[in-house]
């Protein structure tokens, strides 16, 4: 007779894993990512935050009163312009510095705003109106989806110089301008940044058009709305969580970015941004990264991404009615444009989208070409892609992206597949929301403080720093790869997470339940029950956290460059864009090869999982 | 197959109390049902007796086994989901074959043995189609036979027919009685709908906010509910609040509103009270020993082979089932009614704060 008495149950393993009994399995799923993510992200962070609250070996605010001069922060007096004449009768757009601080908030805010309105009328003419050509233009806008580190930024500089095909298009040959433009510093940023992420809002914003039921806006029309009222008043709102969401993550992207004030540093003010201040310390004597006023500005940096963060996760958490309706018929509200509607569509909707695919367009341009040097780039040759393929230094880094980025998609899995069961199916324990803020807030923390973070933790606390290759300090025999794996497994995690997450929440856990109960042991219910079902969320998420992997550029283009022998691509291509004429086209070939691998993993998604969207961990 | 006992099962979830000490006694080869209305606990129950929960306190038997503590995979209290929870990437063959393979048994055992459950709900031929090729009625059927096939000690049955139409659960409530009958398996069933409950059980226990109000045979707890809970929730039905007025023995006399009623069987303390009429019980000729009540007809609604008034009494409503006959067509709303009830057929109970 099996008789089985109370002490085999722990109450501190209810409370904790959910599990009456400690399951090996259920406690593992718990403390593997979170120990995981505390001893490689939070603990390296607090490591080097606490540099910021040290003054001489006190407890000090010095460091964060000593942002508050000039430099950092000066909300009265700006200095710099808008946009001057110069001599040659070009119109010069540069913008206004009211130091660092601000300054990064600002190009963060414009980003916003100005990715918000690109995103959200595209997505609405893509999800409301049927146009002829309008698949090629949904095929269009996956462009600029592709992510070509720096290059792409490079392109974008060349269309805003003089010269350039803005001018080229607007000033020389449509005459819509009067004089030629020139975007450069802060305003260069803004715009390269917003042609960047737009697509974010983009793809959230279509999300939400589509997934509003047709039956809500049918009902307001019932009652006597139309036009532009049915939008403000229903349709708009209920897009609202998806559109701010996407927003939110673009704030996030554009105050961590480092692509666009690298590319524009000609320009003073652009270096003027925190990112590119904790950035520039790594280009300058190595004693000087991590310092302790750089600590402080980096936990201002964070602040200000944890701030969005949160805001955005209460908001939307607050406001989950786009699914609230259900049952009848889905009609889908396509109509044909009117003739003013098509008018806009045609002329200005859809050569705005030509124009914010050009960047792309331009890198393999660049990668086929021998020079540019104005408008458009000149001499094809295949030089570029050749070297790619054979030139010793360059089949290096990309042998090295791989290898970094296949390790930390082995890290990612074990990590994603962990904590989506724990949190999915033990909501009940105390550990469990605990992981989930744990396993979303990489999103909020810029791959640059993590770069910092672990120069200094790796650097300082034992028994890392006496391990020579761990030791950024120890010039001659660091190896990256290990940080490099560690930081791409964390800043990429959440793209894997939120896909295997999102899988599991679709199989019911009744499922799993009904295996228990006829004899299974939680082990064997998990790999064949629930494995086999989301088996397509695992390989959508796992292909689209490599591809960002191979694309990392914070962390690679810092740590990852401190031992050229073992860079990855992006340091490589950061190298080439700042080097000798000619090299940038070399980086375009990377460019073009890091595009080739996106795509081939997009039309593999679409293959195997049939979902236009999947793509994108976003939504 | 198994007697099944539960003594004083309590189960807390976060701050609120979901059974406060639950004892129940399920016979050997019985058909009993947890009926009661959604958050009464009903499925929670059924869930600890599965081992997919366990109790705060409290202790469970399996005949003279205590399995308080036993895990569900070793239990041997096999659960039909509410939702089937048919797994959909296996075949109807291997869904059945599933908990027979994790035994380790032989290939033609299993095969053997397979083809026993679909002969017994009647899905020969359908082993090698796969759970979205089935209608919902046949989806139940295989989890049935999922769960069978593994000779479970006791059945457990989740709300099985709220998924299915009208017509459809009509046919699955005789399959599933038929098919405890030829096992004379232990099956504990859960339901919300009391029609069902009286259709199918041996014995029921209703079940209100984590506690068990009543358990008995269905006709006992129609006819006798013991509590105001009970009384109100087995099927349409009068429950009016009064107050005893007058007490002579087991007999009182009680009033509500200008109405009195005198010589109802009541042994209560409380004098505050509710009087519970059956629709069915009411007439409109005098009988020999019954109490009059006089109102006006409020609303008349025909369903067929029945008629139901509606009466109004002093504010009190009372609904009146009658057989649809001809004589009734003279009442129409605002004419005066007399409804005759037989003092033994009006069930006085304490008034419970619900």
């Amino acid at each position: 007779m099996v008789t089985l008495s109370k002490w085999r149950f722990s109450k501190w393993s209810e409370k904790l894993f959910g599990t009456p009994r400690l399951e090996p399995l259920v406690s593992f799923s718990f403390l593997f990512p979170i120990i995981y993510l505390v001893l490689f992200l939070i603990v390296p962070v607090l490591v080097m935050l606490g540099n910021a609250f040290d003054y001489n070996g006190h407890l000090s605010l010095y460091w964060f009163k000593s942002l508050t001069m000039r430099y950092y922060f000066n909300p009265l007096h700006p200095s710099g312009y808008l946009f001057k004449k110069t001599a040659e009768g070009v119109y010069y757009f540069y913008g206004w510095d009211f130091g660092v601080i601000l300054n990064s908030i600002i190009v963060s805010l414009s980003v916003m705003g100005l990715t918000t309105l690109l995103g959200t009328i595209f997505a609405f003419v893509m999800a409301r109106y049927d146009f002829p050509g309008k698949n090629i233009v949904r095929i269009l806008l996956f462009v600029p989806l592709l992510v070509t580190p720096f290059v792409n930024i490079v392109i974008i500089q060349k269309m805003f110089s003089p010269g350039g095909l803005i001018d080229w298009i607007f000033y020389n040959k449509l005459h819509i301008l009067p004089h030629p433009i020139w975007l450069d510093g802060l305003i260069g940023v803004i715009v390269a940044q917003t042609m960047t992420y737009y697509p974010m809002v983009y793809l959230n914003a279509y999300a939400s058009f589509i997934n509003i039921d047709p039956s809500l806006e049918e009902q307001a029309e019932n009652l006597g709305s139309r036009g532009f009222h049915l939008f403000r008043t229903v349709t708009f709102p209920l897009a609202l969580p998806g559109i701010a969401a996407g927003a939110v993550l673009v704030g996030i992207f554009s105050l961590e970015d480092l692509a666009a004030p690298i590319v524009f540093q000609g320009a003073p003010i652009a270096r003027k941004l925190m990112s590119f201040q904790i950035y520039s310390a790594f280009t300058s004597p190595i004693g000087l990264i991590g310092t302790p006023q750089l600590s402080a500005l980096a936990l201002v940096m964070l602040g200000v991404s944890l701030v969005l963060f949160f805001s955005i996760r209460a908001y939307v958490g607050r406001k989950q009615y786009s699914m609230l309706s259900k049952g009848g018929r889905w009609n889908p509200r396509v109509s044909k444009p009117k003739w003013w509607q098509a008018i806009i569509i045609y002329l200005l909707v859809i050569p705005t989208i030509l124009l914010t695919i050009f960047p792309q367009i331009g890198v393999v341009l660049l990668a086929f070409s021998k020079r540019w040097y104005s408008t458009w780039p000149q001499g094809f040759t295949l030089e570029n892609i050749k070297a790619v393929v054979t030139q010793p230094g360059v089949t290096r880094v990309i042998m090295n992206s791989l290898t970094y980025s296949t390790a930390a998609i082995v890290i990612i899995l074990i990590l994603s597949l962990t904590s989506a069961y724990a949190v999915n199916r033990f909501r009940k324990a105390k550990l469990a929301p605990v992981l989930d803020s744990l396993s979303t807030i990489p999103i909020a923390v810029s791959g640059i403080v993590i770069a910092m973070s672990y120069f200094v933790f790796f650097s300082k606390v034992p028994p890392f720093k006496n391990i020579p290759s761990l030791n950024p300090l120890n010039l001659l025999k660091f190896n990256p790869a290990f940080l490099l794996i560690l930081a791409y497994s964390i800043r990429r995690l959440p793209f894997a997470a939120r896909s295997i997450s999102a899988g599991m929440q679709q199989v019911h856990v009744s499922l799993e339940e009904a295996a228990i109960n006829l004899g299974a042991k939680r082990w064997k219910a998990v790999t064949g029950i629930l494995m086999p079902m989301i088996v397509l969320n695992v390989l959508g998420g796992a292909m689209l956290s490599f591809v960002y992997c191979m694309s990392e550029t914070s962390v690679g283009i810092t740590l990852g460059h401190m031992n050229p022998t073992y860079m990855p691509i992006t340091a490589k291509m950061k190298e080439l864009i700042s080097s000798s004429v000619g090299s940038a086209h070399l980086a375009a070939g990377l460019g073009v090869f890091l595009m080739a691998i996106q795509i081939a993993a997009i039309v593999l998604a679409n293959l195997i999982t049939k979902q236009r969207t999947s793509f994108i961990g976003v939504t | 197959m198994v007697e099944v006992r539960l003594e004083n099962i309590v189960k807390r979830f976060e701050g609120t109390t979901a059974l406060k000490g639950i004892s129940l006694r399920i016979h050997e080869g019985e058909l009993f049902t947890l009926l009661g209305p959604s958050g009464c606990g009903k499925s929670t129950t059924l869930r600890i007796i599965a081992g997919l929960e366990f109790p705060d306190e409290g202790e469970i038997y399996f005949g003279g086994e205590r399995v308080t503590y036993l895990p569900s995979n070793v239990r041997r209290a096999v659960m039909v989901f509410q939702n089937y929870a048919l797994w959909p990437h296996m075949s109807v063959f291997d869904n059945i074959a599933y908990g027979l393979k994790l035994k380790k048994m032989p290939k033609e055992e299993i095969a053997k043995k397979v083809e026993w459950a679909l002969e017994l709900v009647k899905l020969k031929g359908f082993e090698n189609r796969y759970p979205t090729q089935l209608s919902g009625g046949q989806q139940q059927r295989v989890a049935i036979a999922r769960a069978l096939v593994v000779e479970p000690r006791v059945l457990l049955l989740d709300e099985p027919l709220s998924n299915l139409d009208a017509k459809l659960r009509l046919e699955m409530r005789s399959e599933i009685r038929r098919i405890q009958r030829e096992l004379g398996i232990t099956v504990i069933y859960v339901t919300h709908d009391q029609e069902e409950a009286m259709a199918i059980s041996d014995r029921i226990a209703v079940m209100n906010v984590g506690t068990v109000e009543q358990v008995g045979t269905p006709k006992e707890i129609y006819e006798e509910p013991k509590t105001e809970f009970v009384a109100s929730f087995m099927g349409k039905t009068n429950v009016i609040p009064a107050r005893v007025v007058d007490r002579a023995g087991d007999r009182v006399a009680v009033e509500f509103g200008s109405v009195r009623l005198d010589g109802l069987r009541y042994t209560g303390d409380s004098d505050e009270v509710v009087v519970v009429i059956r629709p069915e019980r009411i007439r409109i000729a005098p009988g020999e020993n019954t109490v009059s009540l006089r109102g006006k007809v409020d609303l008349v609604e025909y369903y067929g082979f029945f008629v139901e008034i509606i009466g109004i009494f002093d504010e009190h409503r009372i609904i009146a089932r009658l057989m649809s006959d001809k004589g009734l067509e003279k009442f129409k709303p605002g004419s005066d009614i007399t409804f005759y009830v037989d003092r033994d057929d009006i069930i006085v109970l304490p008034k419970q704060q619900i």
